[in-house]
């Protein structure tokens, strides 16, 4: 089982993507600390977890390695949901683009569910006037996708 | 035993009613020991309600609560009715990693599950820690969008869904 590999097969294109951008946004992975919470104006927030590994059959328990990614982008509050749109749409096309990948001779071999999202909190749909709630003390904006993954190490 | 062919759609409406039941309750149970807990009340507060019906409280504290049938009648699964699974705590969101933390006062007791200790920024979810710090948490980062999309929950609905089928009258 190859799960660091199954972890660059995402982390390493959204990384790029973000780079790429101008200026670049900080991104986050799991186990890496966020010092810049309270000093950078945005950031994403990337969160990978496996789930089950194999699936039991009759007579073997071939792998199977199922798991979920999340993506999170933080922008400033109060100027709008433009820019946090602009953010997370670089997370959506990448996971498009992994999801869209031939499966390759080796190495690991992905496929997302339907990416859910983005949800953005706090809602700035009305049902919860924002400065008649708890979360009127969150300094961000923040929206959130995400989708389950299969993957398979072929080695 | 053979049993009449004329009872075949009402077996497998029943069949498909008990299997719900039974799968609701194992989707409560793993989600209350995949989820936070401190003192036990959010784990013990999840109802499987009619969409758009309302829940209640938490039921215990002080454990992992364990469902069982009686948590989940059987007369509130009709056809045609689509059913949520939803946790009645007002925290219910943060707890699920759904909107950032908001940190409340509370009484400091021994936590029902362990607990892992961090730094938690403004504005982040409750189980965004980092580094070193004296905020804790009792269940990782998206564990809920980890029971839904990595297996669990599909597990949990296909055990429930056996055992509902093998409940049933015409399916042993």
């Amino acid at each position: 089982m190859n799960y660091q590999a199954v972890r660059a097969v995402f982390e390493t294109p959204l990384l790029t993507a973000y780079n790429s951008l101008s200026p670049a946004v900080p991104v986050y992975f799991d186990n890496v600390m966020n010092d810049g919470a309270d000093s950078a104006e945005e950031f994403v927030h990337i969160n990978i977890q496996f789930g089950l590994t194999t699936e039991l059959t009759l007579s073997d328990n071939p792998d199977r390695i199922r798991g979920v990614i999340v993506i999170r982008t933080y922008t400033p509050k109060g100027r709008g949901p433009a820019r946090n749109q602009t953010l997370i749409n670089v997370a959506t096309t990448a996971l498009q683009t992994i999801n869209s990948t031939p499966k390759p001779a080796s190495g690991v071999y992905v496929r997302t569910g339907a990416i859910d999202g983005p949800s953005f909190s706090p809602d700035f749909g009305g049902t919860t006037p924002d400065q008649q709630s708890r979360r009127a003390f969150t300094p961000f904006f923040i929206s959130r996708i995400e989708a389950g993954f299969q993957a398979q190490v072929i080695s | 035993m053979a049993r009449d062919i004329k009872f075949l759609v009402k077996d497998i409406e029943d069949a498909t009613r008990k299997a719900a039941q039974l799968a609701a309750v194992q989707i409560m149970n793993g989600l209350a020991k995949a989820g936070p807990a401190y003192t036990g009340r959010f784990s013990s507060a999840w109802y499987a309600v009619p969409k758009g019906g309302s829940v209640g409280g938490p039921r215990g504290s002080g454990s992992i609560y364990s469902y069982d049938k009686r948590n989940v009648p059987l007369a509130r699964f009709q056809a045609g009715t689509w059913y949520q699974i939803r946790n009645g705590m007002p925290y219910a969101d943060e707890a699920m990693d759904l909107a950032p933390y908001v940190p409340e006062p509370f009484k400091k007791q021994a936590a029902v599950k362990p607990q892992q200790y961090g730094s938690r920024a403004p504005g982040a979810r409750r189980g965004d820690l980092s580094g070193a710090g004296k905020n804790t948490i009792t269940a990782p980062l998206d564990w809920w969008a980890r029971y839904n999309a990595a297996g669990q929950l599909q597990a949990d609905l296909a055990r429930g869904f056996r055992a509902g089928f093998g409940e049933a009258r015409g399916f042993q």
